[in-house]
């Protein structure tokens, strides 16, 4: 039995969160689940009728060869993203976070990226990657390398998608890890200091235990965000050449706002859905159990 | 600001061993900062000269560098192919009540998520992650039928509250309250001090920087916000500034990307002054929570 | 996430289904024919029209979505102005609602949310599934009512809106391909200041316009747009100048054909074996930074591209290979279903209004869409706005010669992207046309097969 302080602790609780979940039930579950029904069904959004076809669109879906490279797109490109943009952004954090002079003015520029329109960074980055009078190439040239032809080649296309998303993202983690790094308390510097610890040992045991938190928030958000970067892949590549930058996101909005195939695209959904939440789930196991809250 | 920098962030003690060290950890962190500038900086630099270009000269080969004859006619044009006046009124009052919303839910949810007990936590915690399971391209249709249900199509609330919940800024906010020294709040409660006393002047004052950072996050997701605006508004007098960059999009056969890159400087630079102004608060908050802890 | 979707890109898909471009304004005086307040006196839309809506003091308000913005926008806007000042019965308020793939969306939610407009701008590729569902109203007696004459449009472009004899979808924003050229690039290397007339002959000149630099192409003879930016829509004519077609007018997918396999591996050899064409997703760039020197790309690019281009455009018919062909594209007007007569009424004046021969002009001089009267290109106006501008002449010109496209790539939801990524295969990775056509041909049919399902209930 629940004392009454407990009792009155669990209700508090639920008057905090409440009207937050209530509104995430209402226009964010409440669509998941409709997907979730639409898989089932043949529906085009016009027709009056959702006839049921039991797992017919999974089979559609699950046979097209195509599919199959879209998952490996969707985890390669979400892997080298998330990957890049975690440690190069720390090694920046950290590089930063010292008495320097244009300090906060290398952090506005950093973040710069983060506050721009997805539509607005891609288009200004088609020109740079343009392999005739681009940018890159006006670098290359000089030392007789030709440019790649970034775009229309299956083979650069992703790399160019990855590089213009840590690109536009690399501030918004160097920006979230300079908050959690300035919120580790100075006290245990001195700490350690008095104690003889030496730039290594402290950042092995101050600063990276402080960092753990949000460096887990970090990694968990920054993966759930890539399975659903879309603006970036639909302004630079439209998913191509060919279907060499399509990833589930991509291939959701086709099917649905492109081919109108409510079932397909209700698939899609339930399957990316049920990717980030395995996901999710691995790293709040596996991750969390190591993050100090100090 | 590099003066109180240099006070919050200076190391006190300074031994001539790690002197040395110092100045090599100092010129990799400007060796960083120089490259990153000019890494980052350069496309942005790009986007801002091509507002001040002549459409001829965007398209020459190979590109300048400076303006041959820098011009404002981009702007004038732009800020006169649509009702920008009406957007930006309509994107300040969307991007502010939507913000507001979302710090006050995340503040809230967040508080209990880290100091209350409340049986399988865990799971509520799972829940509300989901929400960043769910993408935005999913919710459209069943979204529009249900603010078609409410009447509130073509509102201010129909553009607003569908995306008020806060998933993100409310586990940004979990973890930076977690963060915090125990022992402070422990103190706090012994001293008789209720949940009230607690979040306001403990937890959100020392989490300054995260909430700051968490409510400049959720104001630039809603000031470039396009689909959900212009699906749910009808009418010119209720559509956002994004809306109105689309517009300038479409003026002519080939684009005039000058005219395009101005009217992206409309929504551009109102946050980037925003995140310039707000950036002193996540310095200053710092400094609160040491004088605190 | 899914912030600002028109993008350069879609911008150009956009053109090029549709042809946009008020700059023609930078081209000839007779632009400045942007006040058609003179009543349309002698239009046989409204001498006809009986007064359906017309009780003294009852006005109608009607709701009209479109995707026109900037420039477009703007003569869109004065052409519903003129409209609101010409007449007293009905009320336009224009609304642009995004692009058309937007414009589609925001039709299809509304329908089921009950919040639909009363005139609504649908895109060569979107009207049929409305149609299909029964969300678009049959158009002949609100247009015998208002006395439009459908003898006088562009048979090309309005049949296209004809079902089982019906008319549900109204020419208004029409384009078709045309072959663009560089005249700089042309003189330079000593050809004949005019386009190829078939494509035998442009592979007899391909060899002089390309400029390499090592293994990079500095400049190719021909830029070709990929998928995404509508390569099917340019790959139609040549289809059928080889002899294919995507499809039978019954919906058999016929990618596999003789002709229409001959006519990929045209397109292969353009830019593999052959090497005198790239592919890009803006073909618009690269011509105007002289890095192609000609292309085949809507006659709604024609003024942004002579505006924006240092050099001279030169434009022709598309080349013939067995025979000449061409298609249309863009976009035309419907009357959503369920609304009641009186707007319908309204809605169908307006229609008649926008597309009389004064106004057609008007709108394809402001633009740079094709006139979708065949009485227009007779107006005084529209001889003089020819002779400034030889090149749009040329455009409207090639205009009878064109015809509908397949049923593939506008019928079938998505056949556009299916054929496009087809082609994508065939020219980037170079896969065999036969292999990749036949998984078109595949794919084509299973999403056709649906949309036939509906098609048998609708008509029968």
């Amino acid at each position: 039995m629940p004392s009454p302080r407990e009792r009155h602790e669990w209700l508090l609780f639920v008057l905090l969160i409440g009207p937050n979940l209530a509104l995430f039930a209402v226009f964010t579950y409440w669509p998941l689940i409709y997907n979730f029904y639409l898989s089932f069904v043949r529906w085009n959004f016009l027709r009056p009728t959702k006839p049921f076809v039991g797992l017919d669109n999974y089979a559609n879906v699950f046979s097209s060869a195509q599919f199959w490279t879209i998952v490996t797109n969707t985890f390669v490109f979400a892997f080298f993203s998330v990957g890049l943009t975690l440690i190069i952004g720390l090694a920046l954090a950290l590089l930063i976070n010292q008495p320097l002079r244009y300090r906060n003015t290398a952090r506005a520029v950093l973040f710069s990226p983060v506050i721009m329109s997805g539509a607005v960074v891609a288009v200004v980055w088609s020109y740079i990657f343009d392999p005739r009078y681009g940018l890159i190439d006006q670098f290359l040239r000089p030392l007789g390398i030709a440019s790649p032809n970034w775009l229309s080649d299956p083979a650069w296309a992703m790399p160019a998608v990855i590089i213009v998303y840590v690109w536009k993202n690399l501030g918004y983690a160097v920006v979230i890890y300079l908050a959690g790094l300035q919120g580790i308390p100075r006290e245990l510097y001195e700490a350690a200091r008095v104690d003889g610890a030496g730039p290594w040992a402290r950042f092995w045991h101050v600063t990276l235990p402080g960092l753990s938190p949000i460096a887990f928030f970090l990694s968990v958000t920054s993966v759930l965000a890539t399975f659903q970067a879309f603006d970036i892949i639909k302004v630079l590549t439209d998913g191509g050449p060919v279907i060499s930058t399509t990833t589930l996101i991509y291939h959701l909005y086709t099917l649905g706002f492109v081919s109108y195939d409510a079932g397909q695209a209700g698939v899609v959904a339930v399957v990316l859905f049920m990717i980030m939440l395995v996901l999710t789930i691995i790293q709040i196991r596996y991750l969390e159990q190591r993050v100090n809250y100090g | 600001m590099t003066v109180r920098d240099e006070t919050i962030l200076a190391r006190p003690v300074v031994t001539k061993a790690n002197k040395g060290l110092l100045h090599v950890q100092r010129f990799f962190g400007y060796l960083a900062m120089a490259l990153a500038i000019f890494l980052v900086g350069l496309p942005v630099y790009w986007t801002i000269i091509a507002a001040f270009k002549e459409s001829a000269e965007i398209y020459r080969i190979p590109p300048t560098w400076v303006p041959l004859n820098p011009t404002f006619e981009n702007f004038s044009r732009a800020w006169n192919a649509a009702p920008f006046g009406r957007y930006y009124i309509n994107s300040f009052i969307t991007t502010l009540g939507g913000t507001l919303a979302k710090v006050l839910l995340a503040v809230l949810s967040a508080y209990a998520l880290a100091f209350l007990r409340f049986p399988r936590k865990d799971l509520v915690f799972l829940v509300l992650l989901a929400g960043l399971m769910i993408p935005p391209e999913i919710t459209i249709v069943p979204n529009y039928l249900t603010v078609g249900r409410l009447g509130w199509i073509n509102t201010y609330a129909g553009i607003i509250i569908p995306s008020a919940a806060v998933a993100y800024g409310t586990f940004l906010l979990r973890q930076a309250f977690l963060a915090l020294p125990f022992e402070v709040i422990e103190a706090a409660r012994v001293d008789g001090a209720g949940h009230v006393r607690i979040l306001l002047s403990i937890v959100i004052p020392m989490s300054q920087p995260a909430i700051v950072t968490m409510a400049l996050l959720a104001l630039v997701a809603r000031w470039n916000d396009f689909l959900w605006p212009l699906l749910v508004t009808h009418t010119s007098d209720m559509r956002t500034l994004p809306i109105g960059i689309f517009w300038l999009r479409n003026s002519e056969g080939v684009i005039n990307w000058g005219v395009v890159m101005a009217g992206s400087l409309f929504l551009i630079v109102p946050v980037l002054l925003v995140f310039l102004w707000l950036q002193r608060y996540i310095v200053e908050g710092i400094a609160a929570g040491a004088v605190k802890g | 996430m899914t912030q600002q979707m028109l993008t350069r890109r879609q911008m150009l898909k956009l053109l090029l289904a549709s042809g946009s471009t008020a700059a023609l304004a930078a081209c000839g005086a007779a632009t400045t024919t942007q006040t058609p307040t003179s009543p349309p006196a002698n239009d046989e839309a409204e001498t006809g029209a009986p007064a359906v809506v017309s009780e003294p003091g009852s006005t109608v308000n009607i709701t009209y979505w479109g995707s026109f913005s900037g420039n477009l926008g703007e003569a869109e806007q004065a052409m519903v102005s003129s409209f609101n000042a010409a007449q007293s019965d009905v009320v336009v308020d224009y609304q642009f609602q995004g692009n058309y793939e937007e414009t589609a969306q925001k039709f299809t939610a509304g329908l089921q949310a009950n919040t639909i407009p009363d005139v609504i701008l649908l895109s060569d590729v979107w009207w049929f599934s409305f149609y299909v569902a029964g969300m678009i109203s049959q158009l002949d007696s609100l247009a015998q009512a208002e006395g439009v004459d459908f003898s006088d449009y562009e048979p090309a472009l309005l049949n296209e809106g004809v079902r089982q004899g019906k008319h549900f979808w109204i020419p208004f924003a029409r384009s078709t391909p045309l072959f663009y050229y560089n005249k700089e690039i042309w003189a330079e290397v000593g050809l004949p200041d005019r386009a190829p007339e078939t494509w035998a002959e442009f592979e007899e000149w391909a060899p002089q316009l390309i400029e390499r630099e090592g293994t990079t192409m500095r400049r190719a003879a021909y830029v070709h747009p990929n998928g995404a930016s509508y390569i099917a829509w340019l790959f139609q004519p040549v289809v059928w100048q080889h002899g294919g077609q995507y499809s039978t007018d019954d919906f058999t997918m016929t990618m596999t054909d003789s002709d229409t396999l001959r006519a990929a591996q045209f397109f292969q050899d353009s830019a593999r074996s052959n090497g005198w064409a790239t592919l890009v997703p803006d073909i618009n760039t690269d011509f105007i930074g002289g890095t192609a020197a000609s292309m085949m790309a809507s006659t709604g690019s024609l003024a942004g591209l002579t505006s924006n281009a240092p050099f001279d455009v030169g434009v022709g018919f598309l080349p013939k290979e067995t025979n000449f062909g061409c298609c249309t594209g863009g976009a035309g007007l419907a009357i959503p279903s369920g609304a009641p007569a009186e707007k319908q009424q309204a809605a169908m004046k307006f229609i008649a209004f926008v597309t009389n021969v004064e106004q057609a002009g008007v709108w394809a001089r402001n633009t740079g869409y094709m006139p979708v009267r065949i009485s227009t290109k007779a107006t005084p106006d529209m001889v003089n706005f020819f002779n400034e501008n030889p090149n749009f002449k040329t455009a409207v010109d090639q205009l009878p010669l064109t015809q509908a496209q397949d049923a593939a790539r506008v019928f079938v939801r998505n056949g556009d992207q299916i054929i496009g990524k087809g082609l994508e295969r065939i020219i980037i990775n170079g896969e065999d046309p036969s292999t990749v056509f036949t998984d078109v041909n595949a794919e084509l049919t299973r999403v056709a097969e649906p949309i036939l399902e509906d098609l048998r209930e609708v008509e029968g």
